[in-house]
């Protein structure tokens, strides 16, 4: 089998696949942060909406979510009155951007949470705003609590992002399968081999990226004490 | 359109699905443990070159897709299996290896990787203090282990071993690749027949959070009628 004829074709749709990861990165963690925030000030009502939305992150298969993602959009769109702005390739953004948001919430609230509570009444005390607060001294102490826990999660987007093909967007998993159904189904445990090496490096690449940064972390020494307290997502999703 | 008259004829169908998956995770989550907990008791003991060998093990199960880990164990390990009956002299016909069996050993494979770590995690919150004062005391290793270290492991790890029995109903939802009737398989078969894709969906969503609410529900009872016994 020609592995090195394979690897530039299936490589020739990684631009889709990186794409449509950083875009649910992008989202993603701009819907994290609002469902923290709102989990966070306990609003009566809206509170347990963004309690349901998390829940239905975490606990329902991503193939389901981007199959409901895929099959709801439409409704949803038409009801704005817009009709044929629909692609597999957009209902896999829309689908992995709630699914990642749901899941990087969860990360973010329990980093929230883990900033002590003096740090909070010494903020109040000294006439901060919330904003202020937030951006000044409880956000960066959250970042460093955070940061393992977002390294794992980026790294499930993209284990999640191969689930992209049942819905028919072109990706690298569903060049994989047009490569071997051309080749008469000979070469598939090949094929699925050289693509565990491509996700394993890609997963590589971004874990290196986090690590980098948290080694950068300027709060290297409490590290000891307080990550045990901290409960990170240290199992899989999917 | 959004269809209500067929909401209760497909939840019949599809909630015939929740006792297989139910099975099938069980078998998972008992077989993940039991491989995990080696895994992390060589880790906790330093063994030398199987403590390496499990490292690189989790190394690959955690960064390759679990999609790919189940098409992986598709293709190779009905060969592989003919290849070692042969070896021991039975003829067996490997290639007929039921579906749901791959799929059980290949999401075993990835989550065992996982497991490890909690129960890992579990071992190191363990105070060496008591054993201490078990050996001092006259234990055996297996009656510090039945008596000591596992109820208090145990319970360390529940909340944690709930996540991943959660982790491991969802990932049965990747056998639909492979032909094996969960959840999510079965909505999509029961929607295939009469086009009401996005209802059937729901349907299996609502299953999904609806078990999920059940079973973290259990652990937490489970969790606090553990503890107010110690």
């Amino acid at each position: 089998m020609d592995v090195s004829a394979m690897i530039p074709e299936l490589l020739s749709a990684l631009p889709l696949t990186l794409a449509i990861t950083f875009t649910a990165m992008l989202v993603g963690f701009c819907l994290a942060l609002v469902a923290t925030t709102l989990r966070v000030r306990r609003i009566p009502v809206v509170s347990h909406l963004t309690d349901l939305y998390v829940s239905y992150a975490r606990s329902v298969p991503v193939v389901l979510q981007l199959f409901v993602a895929f099959y709801g959009l439409p409704l949803l769109v038409a009801l704005f009155g817009a009709e044929d702005f629909f692609s597999p390739t957009i209902a896999a953004m829309v689908g992995l951007s709630f699914y990642h948001g749901g899941y990087l919430s969860e990360v973010l609230r329990p980093a929230y949470l883990a900033v002590d509570r003096g740090q909070h009444d010494a903020a109040d005390s000294l006439g901060y705003t919330f904003r202020q607060k937030i951006a000044r001294i409880v956000g960066p102490q959250a970042v460093h609590f955070a940061l393992p826990g977002y390294g794992n999660s980026i790294i499930y987007l993209i284990h999640n992002v191969a689930l992209v093909m049942y819905i028919g967007a072109a990706d690298v998993m569903a060049t994989a399968h047009l490569i071997m159904e051309r080749d008469y189904n000979q070469y598939q445990f090949e094929t699925y081999l050289v693509l565990a090496v491509i996700y394993a490096l890609m997963c590589l690449i971004a874990w290196f990226i986090v690590h980098l940064f948290e080694l950068r972390s300027p709060m290297q020494a409490p590290e000891a004490t307080t990550t045990a307290q901290i409960k990170n997502a240290a199992i899989a999703s999917v | 359109m959004f269809d209500t008259d067929i909401l209760l004829q497909d939840t019949q169908e599809i909630l015939g699905a929740v006792p297989v998956t139910l099975g099938m995770a069980l078998t998972i989550f008992v077989l993940s443990t039991i491989v995990g907990s080696i895994f992390a008791l060589v880790e906790y003991r330093r063994v030398p070159v199987l403590r390496e060998l499990i490292m690189a093990y989790k190394i690959v199960f955690k960064g390759v897709p679990m999609v790919i880990v189940i098409f992986l164990a598709y293709f190779g390990l009905p060969p592989a299996f003919q290849f070692l009956l042969s070896l021991l002299g039975i003829n067996f016909n490997a290639h007929e290896t039921p579906n749901w069996i791959i799929l059980v050993i290949a999401v075993t494979g990835c989550i065992a990787a996982f497991q490890s770590e909690i129960i890992k995690g579990a071992l190191n919150a363990f105070d060496t203090g008591q054993s201490d004062a078990a050996h001092s005391l006259g234990y055996t290793n297996g009656q510090l282990f039945r008596r000591i270290l596992f109820p208090q492991v145990a319970l360390t790890a529940i909340p944690d071993l709930t996540t991943s029995m959660m982790v491991i109903m969802k990932a049965l939802s990747l056998g639909f690749a492979i032909e094996v009737v969960d959840i999510f398989a079965q909505s999509q078969l029961t929607a295939a027949l009469n086009y009401y894709y996005l209802e059937a969906f729901v349907i299996a969503v609502v299953i999904y959070m609806v078990i999920a609410y059940i079973v973290t529900q259990i652990a937490d009872r489970l969790e606090q009628a553990l503890r107010v016994r110690t």
